[in-house]
């Protein structure tokens, strides 16, 4: 029998630690929120593990809280607004980006584009600076305008790499047939960019519902959403109650998850 | 004769004025997001330089007695605190990012060795994170960091220690939950590299008589350096500038340049030093930006001259 030479030895356990290394960061991204999971379900009043017994009582008890009840409400106004808003200017401008026939498409696509790279706490900053310097105080309104700014930029360049790699054809395929750009867009281009529309939308949902940077400056005094809210509450609470609104807050994470697979794939996510 | 179908839908009453909007493929329809990213981001950013190099009062949230003044400029450079505090958040987000990629390039290279079932599961376990609040997923690290924590809980039943070690509120617990966040960011415009990458050029390597390691080291390692590169940045930019992990797993009294703009606005109302110290923390970030992409770029700039 003969054994492998060295370097074949060599390259098999380095092939091998870096594949252990790549399965131990994997488990590294899942494992925390496993944990949250479980202990959600905890009967003991305190975080501890592993957990004894099993209950849903702490999900009950985050909907029995009326601070929390409102701070998702809010949240969720917040995170519809923002989605609407970006979908309203957002598809116009990337079919402007894409299709316009200008010089200056590329400046125009830089110009939205930089919002987002610009760090959250800066705009949120920025943005209260500005407010309180014309006298308008923070308020849900605020912080729904400021995140759409931040995330416009996720919903733009999603439709816009779906765009680039629709048929041109197509479109003028209904032009020859005598449709006009009105109508082209409305019964080519639009179901075309249906999928792209629907994932930007759960990108922008989540940040507006989840955003802690920007929302932080700009949330109203009396309506606090549920990232202000409960970052108060992780730091004063050691009930499984906070893990029970993680838990919710995974659910929704999944259920987006599953929105985005099923319209542009999770290949489509990296584009 | 050639017959000319009707169009499907008849013409409305509206629709002229949609098409003269869009067939000069003219900016018009872009117009409305313009003026909205120019009055909420452009504007803001003019008035935050602005209040930089003024001298003003805050009266009931409202901004009054601007005047121009270098005052807070220089009381921030020459204030040793701020120095303390940006080495702190530069020595941590540099941490997380070559952290970052130390983990985070061995998953992309699982991706690019794996069949289509590997290659999804990373996929969701990538994507899933970064749909999930921070904030719940630093609470996560408190859990399993804590004095009655997951992990000291593990350690004390198996004997390796008596008493509870103390990582959350140390620089540690930091360090881990930056890391953990910021991973999947990292493992994206990895993964995106990966799966652009032709097969053919590893068979080619192996077929030279290349080993596993070889071929990672001159063929895959090369042609991922943009990823590199992306993820690098997009950590970095994140991990500099967040403050939910700092504040929540660094405890009260760490202080990163984040989390001291945060108590500049909200508790100590010292508006004009957190000015200052916003244009200062995305300035550095962009010289370090830079940095990466030059770094980034020269790599690339030698793979191509390799490949012609």
């Amino acid at each position: 029998m003969k054994f492998p030479d060295r370097s074949a030895l060599g390259d098999m356990l380095g092939t091998g630690a870096i594949v252990g290394m790549g399965l131990f960061a994997l488990f590294l991204l899942v494992a925390p929120s496993i944990i949250v999971l479980i202990i959600s379900f905890d009967t003991r009043a305190f975080v501890s593990f592993p957990p004894q017994g099993f209950t849903f009582d702490w999900y009950l008890r985050v909907f029995e809280q009326r601070v929390l009840v409102e701070a998702m409400l809010n949240s969720l106004q917040v995170g519809i607004t923002v989605t609407l808003l970006c979908i309203i200017m957002g598809v116009p401008t990337a079919l402007v980006c894409v299709r316009g026939q200008f010089r200056g498409t590329t400046a125009l696509s830089i110009f939205v584009l930089v919002p987002h790279m610009v760090p959250g706490i800066v705009l949120g900053v920025a943005v209260l600076f500005a407010a309180a310097a014309i006298g308008i105080s923070p308020s849900i309104g605020l912080q729904s305008i400021s995140i759409t700014v931040f995330v416009l930029a996720v919903m733009v360049r999603t439709l816009m790499s779906r765009l680039q790699r629709m048929d041109p054809a197509l479109e003028e395929a209904a032009a020859n047939l005598g449709a006009s750009p009105f109508q082209t867009l409305r019964t080519v281009t639009f179901p075309l960019l249906m999928p792209a529309i629907l994932a930007g939308a759960v990108f922008t949902f989540i940040e507006g519902f989840d955003n802690i940077s920007v929302a932080i400056f700009t949330h109203g005094f009396r309506d606090r959403p549920l990232p202000v809210e409960l970052l108060a509450l992780v730091q004063t609470t050691n009930t499984p109650l906070v893990a029970a609104v993680s838990g919710v807050q995974i659910v929704l994470a999944i259920i987006a998850l599953i929105v985005v697979a099923a319209s542009i794939g999770l290949e489509g996510v990296n584009e | 004769m050639v017959t000319i179908s009707a169009p499907p839908d008849k013409p409305r009453r509206m629709d002229w004025l949609f098409d003269k909007l869009l067939s000069g493929q003219g900016i018009w329809p872009a117009v409305p997001a313009i003026i909205v990213l120019t009055v909420v981001a452009v504007i803001p950013f003019v008035m935050l330089l602005s209040l930089g190099v003024s001298e003003f009062s805050v009266s009931r949230g409202q901004i009054i007695d601007q005047t121009f003044s270098m005052r807070h400029v220089t009381s921030v450079l020459t204030d040793q605190l701020y120095w303390t505090t940006f080495q702190r958040s530069m020595s941590l987000a540099l941490t997380t990012t070559a952290i970052c990629l130390l983990l985070g390039y061995p998953v992309a290279y699982v991706f690019l060795i794996g069949g289509k079932w590997t290659r999804r599961m990373i996929l969701i376990l990538t994507i899933a994170p970064l749909l999930t609040s921070g904030i719940v997923r630093t609470y996560a690290w408190l859990v399993i960091l804590g004095g009655r924590g997951v992990l000291n809980t593990a350690m004390m039943n198996i004997g390796l220690i008596d008493q509870p070690l103390r990582i959350v509120n140390t620089h540690w617990a930091v360090l881990i939950g930056m890391v953990q966040i910021h991973l999947p960011v990292m493992i994206l415009p990895l993964i995106a590299v990966m799966s652009r990458h032709d097969r053919k050029l590893e068979e080619a390597s192996a077929n030279l008589g290349a080993t596993r390691m070889g071929t990672l080291r001159n063929v895959v390692l090369p042609l991922s350096a943009p990823g590199i590169g992306t993820g690098a940045a997009l950590v970095f930019t994140l991990s500099y500038t967040t403050f939910v992990v700092p504040q929540l797993l660094g405890g009260g009294n760490y202080l990163n340049a984040a989390t001291m703009i945060y108590e500049q606005v909200v508790y100590s109302l010292e508006w004009s030093k957190a000015s200052v110290m916003s244009m200062l923390l995305m300035s550095s970030c962009l010289v370090v930006l830079v940095g990466i992409a030059l770094v980034t770029n020269h790599f690339t700039g030698w793979t191509r001259g390799r490949q012609g």
